[in-house]
């Protein structure tokens, strides 16, 4: 309650649109929209939707100190006022014509010695009951409980007494107190406790609470501590209240009484006003003196006082209703959630919603949700089929794409980029490359020279370091006699860059042919004439350009554009030239474009076909490596190593390789677009293990993991995790769980079993079995019997698997003998907590209907004790 | 029961009718220019005018006026002439009920505390200075006795030293150095004379917010008054005595004064009791009785005690008033004639 003079404000308990102002008089308004046709040029507008009418005002109580609004119904608008000399005076604003409210409106309580009035409050449940706070006496209690509904007692005022005191005739005053409490002291504020509406809390000055229960007034709860002023108790937790002292606010759990739970961080200035919001769990709003916030503390998650001794967690944020004036004091709406009305120290009110705070929640399927008071919304992507696929999000993108196994085709590698939907060049560049250096390789190991095996996976670039004893040749245009003045280059380093380019399939002679077919059977003519030109063949490329024109679907222009090739001549001033060097530049083709670059440009200047960005990467590559002499070619394999790095293009593998100069790439890559997937696989494919161990890699792999995971794809997590121990054993996890007999204590698992006398060693079970003949359902160590089912009731144990393999080299190929695996269903399974269990099927399917544990008297709920047990995987096996 | 040793440290002192005006400008400001926040302590304070003094008590009587006031206050006073201080620092305690006193006794003030406090400190030879005011009653003993007043009330009470907002509780062997006798000579009691004028007073209090409004007034009973000058010299056969007392300690504002002031404030501001009741002043003291004899206080309290009647006492720098309600001024005639008698 305020002091002095400032502007308090209440609201109605029962009519969301009334609120009353009081400070030297008590002023009635009613709240409603701004700008309806209801709202008279009287109105205050409020906010920008709301505007106040005043509908009463009541000047007939003087010296009030405090107010405190009749809880019921009706009468509706009847208010106790605490004044300064102590008395209590009913009042009413508006409407009189009820009956009961007229018995009652003007009659006062008066205590025996005058004294200011604290605080006031209506009993929740008796509403007849008002319990007023006083000032100290020295001969008098500081909490008087009146009953509103005590006739008067003028008897008890004999008139010769009643000198001092003023208006005794009016027969409206009651002096006999129902409760009579706190002898000495001062009471500053109290309440009613919601939980025992016999139970009142009152903060006195001698700096305690005390929790008095009207049966027995002698006894009483008692605590000291600064904190006196305003107690107020939380609506939505009985036991949570708060009081404050100065600046500081402590916040008490009644049921743990001796000290506060917490108290908030301490205001600079003292505070006013504080008030737990009706509408919202745990939120706290307080406000100091000559202040323009109002400060929010949300104990939402405030853990209760018996567990340890926590720090609790408090949201602590201010919000300011009105930027230009200090707040006199704010008041909650008892309905509308969040909304307070603030009002001035020269009465300008101010109706505002405290925004709630947003918080929200990424799925891993890409929606998104977010929670606001009491409203969840969703936002998920648009899956219609008018999304292209490019538009489409990196994390639905590899969804898709580990659902139709990307990256899993380890025979015909360039395959994957199939996987991952065809339409990416980038991706298709990648697969390429590493499908021509798996192919390499393997012609390799058959040819039995395993010494190049690392070079070919650290990338042209360092292939073409590497290279020495380059030839020059000049040879003459196929089919012609004229000698070509542009000099090839051949070396066997080079050789090998065009096989990683795919112009060329194998071996040291250098046959397009081939390459020219199946570019031809994909029907891309400008490329595969463009390939033809540069090995010197016009008619070749002249021929293709033809064929693409008669092609279905063919462009007629490319007859046009083979015309202009047959005119080739090499004369230097020739108008030939002159025009195609200037006129290539409007082909929107960059084949057909840098084919006349080449044709036009002179002798070892072909940065017009280098820097051509439209085309890709191996064809420029494998163009230097034929044009380009030995200190041009590293200068611009640099160059383009360089731009590719940057931009993280992963046509750059080609040239990086997977090396760490391909791990920079790829972190620029996955830094560009997010995909670790893509990332995961390709450096997976890395012989030399250096790259593996490269922090930034297992990073991406340890992602990738986890965001399988979280998708539920723990089928595509498996097989992922299988995939990368046959390319990484050293990924391989160590058993963890083993299975003892309860006879001898050995593992069941094989390997004890065969090296009978050697300890117990273990491995991992279901993975080996017995190799001996002997049956699966007993130990193999002592031979005596597993354990039952405890479902089929039958002796447990898993068929035999495959043995394990005894060296490292066995080691891939026991991964693929999965079929040899014994039978999910077979497996051993059983309850960490009651410690029964049997065969994995039946205990899975006994899951699916029961809660409770199948041996008979065990009640232990096991499946619900595994919090991942009730989730389905969403990728089905 | 509870007695609590504020966080107080007070002077008393005396100025002389005739010096007044030269200290009309400090009482002023102490009454007037004080913080407007109830609560002790820890304000922020900015306006550096404001004094900081939080207790402060003013009593007019025949003789001169009783200034009692914190340190902070007393650097307000400048010294002269017409200044008298006694040389000790002095601490209020207060007794808190703790709300667990039975409401049976409905005597109050002095009288409640006269067996449990008054008595056992007499004994002890422990000088005391009463304040009553209309919320409590602060019994005032010197800082260097408080070792011996902790000693010989921590049996009835939970002793508490409030600093700096909080109570902490004190105990006897913190303070004891040994507990001896105050080292003071026992004189016999003596019996003083006592004086009862037919002046009715009241105790009232006001809403510090509206002190403004009574400011005038209270400016001319105070200063103004020339009450004092038409019959200077106080003689036995006088009727009606000077008196009015002001205090303002911790924010409460207490007034006493008899009904020919009271006639001088507006009826609607002051607060007093809803029964109206008057009191009758007994002084004590034919000569003025100094600070340093013990069980002046007592020997008229314990009486009042044992006959369950309710009083004030106010302690002044010459002599000792005590108020008791006016339907028991007969009783009280009477016992103090007993007593005279039976010394």
């Amino acid at each position: 309650m305020s002091s002095g003079y400032k502007p308090d404000i209440l609201w109605s308990p029962h009519h969301a649109d009334r609120y009353v102002i009081c400070d030297t008089e008590l002023s009635l308004y009613r709240i409603g929209p701004a700008g309806s046709p209801e709202t008279k040029a009287g109105t205050l507008p409020l906010s920008e939707e709301t505007a106040a009418t005043l509908l009463a005002i009541n000047s007939d109580t003087p010296y009030m100190k405090c107010v405190a609004w009749y809880p019921k119904h009706e009468p509706e608008c009847l208010l106790a006022v605490g004044q300064a000399n102590g008395r209590v005076v009913l009042t009413s604003l508006g409407q009189s014509h009820n009956s009961k409210c007229k018995e009652l409106v003007g009659k006062e309580f008066v205590p025996k010695h005058a004294r200011q009035c604290n605080t006031l409050a209506w009993n929740p449940v008796d509403s007849n009951w008002l319990a007023a706070g006083l000032d100290k006496h020295r001969a008098d209690f500081s909490v008087l409980i009146w009953d509103i509904s005590s006739k008067f007692s003028p008897e008890s005022v004999p008139a010769e007494k009643a000198r001092l005191s003023g208006d005794v005739d009016s027969g409206l005053l009651v002096t006999k107190p129902l409760y009579e409490l706190g002898q000495n002291d001062a009471c500053l504020s109290l309440c009613w406790l919601p939980r025992d509406h016999q139970k009142l809390l009152l903060a006195g000055m001698h700096r305690n609470l005390a929790i008095f229960d009207l049966r027995n007034t002698s006894q009483k709860t008692f605590v000291n501590t600064k904190a006196i002023q305003g107690v107020t108790v939380d609506p939505h937790f009985p036991d949570r209240v708060a009081s404050f002292f100065e600046g500081q606010v402590a916040i008490w759990d009644l049921r743990k009484f001796e000290k506060p739970v917490f108290t908030l961080t301490e205001q600079p200035k003292p505070l006013t006003k504080v008030a737990w919001c009706p509408t919202r769990m745990g939120l706290l709003a307080t406000l100091t003196r000559d202040s323009n916030i109002i400060r929010l503390y949300d104990m939402q998650h405030t853990p209760m006082p018996f567990g340890d001794e926590v720090e609790p967690t408090i949201i602590e944020r201010s919000v300011q209703p009105c930027s230009e004036s200090i707040i006199s004091s704010f008041a909650w709406h008892p309905s509308a959630q969040n909304r307070m009305v603030v009002v001035s120290p020269n009465r300008v009110m101010n109706d505002f919603t405290v925004f709630e705070r947003i918080s929200l929640a990424w799925s891993s399927t890409t929606s998104l949700m977010w929670a606001c008071g009491r409203h969840l919304y969703e936002c998920t992507e648009d899956g219609g089929q008018g999304a292209a696929a490019a538009d489409k999000d990196i994390a639905t993108k590899m969804r898709e794409r580990a659902q139709s196994h990307y990256g899993h085709d380890t025979v015909q590698v360039w395959r994957n980029h199939v996987l991952a939907g065809g339409d990416d060049p980038q991706l298709r560049s990648l697969w390429y490359t590493l499908h021509f250096m798996k192919q390499y390789t393997e012609n390799l190991e058959q040819k039995q020279q395993s010494n190049k095996q690392s070079l070919i996976y650290s990338g042209i670039k360092n292939i073409v370091k590497s290279s020495s004893g380059t030839t020059e040749t000049r040879r003459c245009w196929s089919g012609s006699d004229r000698q070509t003045d542009v000099p090839r280059y051949h070396s066997e380093e080079r050789s090998l860059a065009l096989q990683l380019c795919g112009w060329i399939s194998r071996g040291p002679d250098i046959d397009v042919e081939p390459f020219l077919k199946s570019l031809e059977q994909e029907g891309e003519w400008e490329r595969a004439a463009a390939v033809a030109l540069f090995n010197l063949d016009i008619r070749r490329a002249i021929q293709i350009l033809n064929k693409g024109a008669s092609a279905e679907k063919g462009d007629l222009n490319l007859n046009v554009v083979a015309m202009a090739l047959s005119g080739y001549t090499d004369e230097k001033n020739s108008l030939w030239r002159e025009m195609c060097s200037s006129l290539r530049l409007q082909l929107k083709k960059a084949h057909l474009c840098i084919m006349f670059a080449f044709l036009t440009s002179e002798p070892g200047a072909f940065d017009a076909v280098l820097y051509e960005s439209r085309v890709a990467v191996r064809d420029r590559v494998a163009f230097a490596c034929m044009f380009l002499n030995d200190t041009q070619l590293p200068r611009y394999i640099d160059k383009l190593t360089y731009e590719m790095k940057e931009a993280g293009n992963l046509e750059g593998i080609l040239l990086t390789g997977l090396t760490k100069d391909g791990v920079d790439l790829m972190e620029s890559y996955v830094d560009r677009t997010g995909d670790v997937q893509t990332a995961s696989f390709c450096m997976l494919k890395g012989s030399p293990g250096e790259v593996l161990k490269d922090p930034r890699v297992q990073c991406w792999i340890e992602n990738y993991r986890n965001l399988l995971d979280a998708w539920r794809f723990w089928h595509k997590r498996a097989e992922f995790d299988i995939h990368r121990s046959k390319l990484d054993p050293s990924s391989k996890p160590l058993p963890q769980v083993f299975v003892s007999c309860n006879f001898c204590g050995k593992s069941i698992s094989y390997s004890c079993s065969a090296i009978p006398h050697q300890g117990r060693g273990f491995s991992q079970y279901g993975v080996s079995g017995s190799p001996t003949k002997s049956k699966v359902t007993s130990c193999p160590g002592c031979r005596k019997p597993l354990p039952r089912c405890a479902l089929c009731l039958m002796n447990m144990g898993t068929p035999v698997s495959s043995c394990p393999g005894t060296g490292k080299a066995d080691e891939k190929a026991d991964l693929t003998r999965d079929k040899k695996l014994a039978q999910f269903n077979n497996w051993f399974t059983w309850c960490h907590n009651c410690r029964h269990g049997g065969h994995a099927g039946h205990m899975l399917s006994w899951f699916r209907d029961h809660s409770e544990c199948p041996v008979s008297a065990c009640t232990c709920k096991c499946m619900q004790l595994d919090t991942t047990g009730n989730l389905v995987p969403s990728d089905s096996a | 029961m509870d007695l609590h040793i504020l966080d107080h440290r007070l002077r008393v002192t005396s100025i002389s009718k005739s010096g007044l005006e030269q200290y009309t400008h400090p009482l002023i400001k102490l009454i007037f220019l004080r913080n407007r926040t109830r609560s002790e302590g820890l304000l922020t304070q900015t306006q550096h005018y404001l004094i900081r003094c939080k207790f402060f008590s003013l009593t007019e009587t025949p003789e001169n006026y009783t200034v009692v006031l914190d340190e902070e206050g007393f650097k307000e006073l400048q010294p002269s002439e017409h200044l008298q201080v006694e040389g000790s620092t002095w601490l209020p305690l207060n007794v808190v009920s703790n709300g667990n006193a039975s409401s049976s006794s409905q005597a109050v003030g002095v009288t409640k505390i006269a067996k449990s406090v008054i008595a056992p400190l007499a004994e002890q030879h422990v000088s005391v200075f009463m304040l009553s005011t209309y919320q409590t009653d602060f019994i005032l003993v010197r800082e260097k006795d408080l070792a011996v007043v902790v000693e010989t009330l921590a049996e009835e009470f939970n002793v508490f030293r409030e600093e700096g907002g909080e109570s902490v509780p004190v105990h006897s062997q913190d303070a004891c150095n040994g507990l001896q006798r105050n080292g003071r000579e026992v004189p016999h009691a003596t019996v003083h004379p006592v004086l009862i004028p037919e002046n009715h007073f009241c105790v009232m209090s006001l809403d510090p917010d509206t002190l403004p409004a009574i400011a005038t007034t209270l400016i001319d009973v105070l200063f103004y008054s020339n009450r004092s000058k038409e019959d200077a010299s106080v003689d036995q056969d006088m009727e009606c005595i000077v008196f009015f007392s002001f205090s303002l300690i911790d924010g409460y504002i207490s007034l006493v004064m008899d009904t020919e002031a009271q006639r001088q404030f507006p009826t609607d501001l002051l607060f007093t009791s809803s029964s109206g009741e008057l009191w009758r002043m007994v002084r004590i003291g034919g000569q003025p009785l100094g600070f340093d004899e013990c069980g002046i206080v007592a020997q008229i309290s314990q009486p009042l005690a044992d006959s369950d009647i309710s009083a004030y006492y106010i302690s002044t720098f010459s002599f000792d008033h005590a108020l008791v309600p006016e339907e028991d001024l007969a009783s009280v005639t009477e016992m103090l004639q007993t007593q005279r008698m039976s010394s």
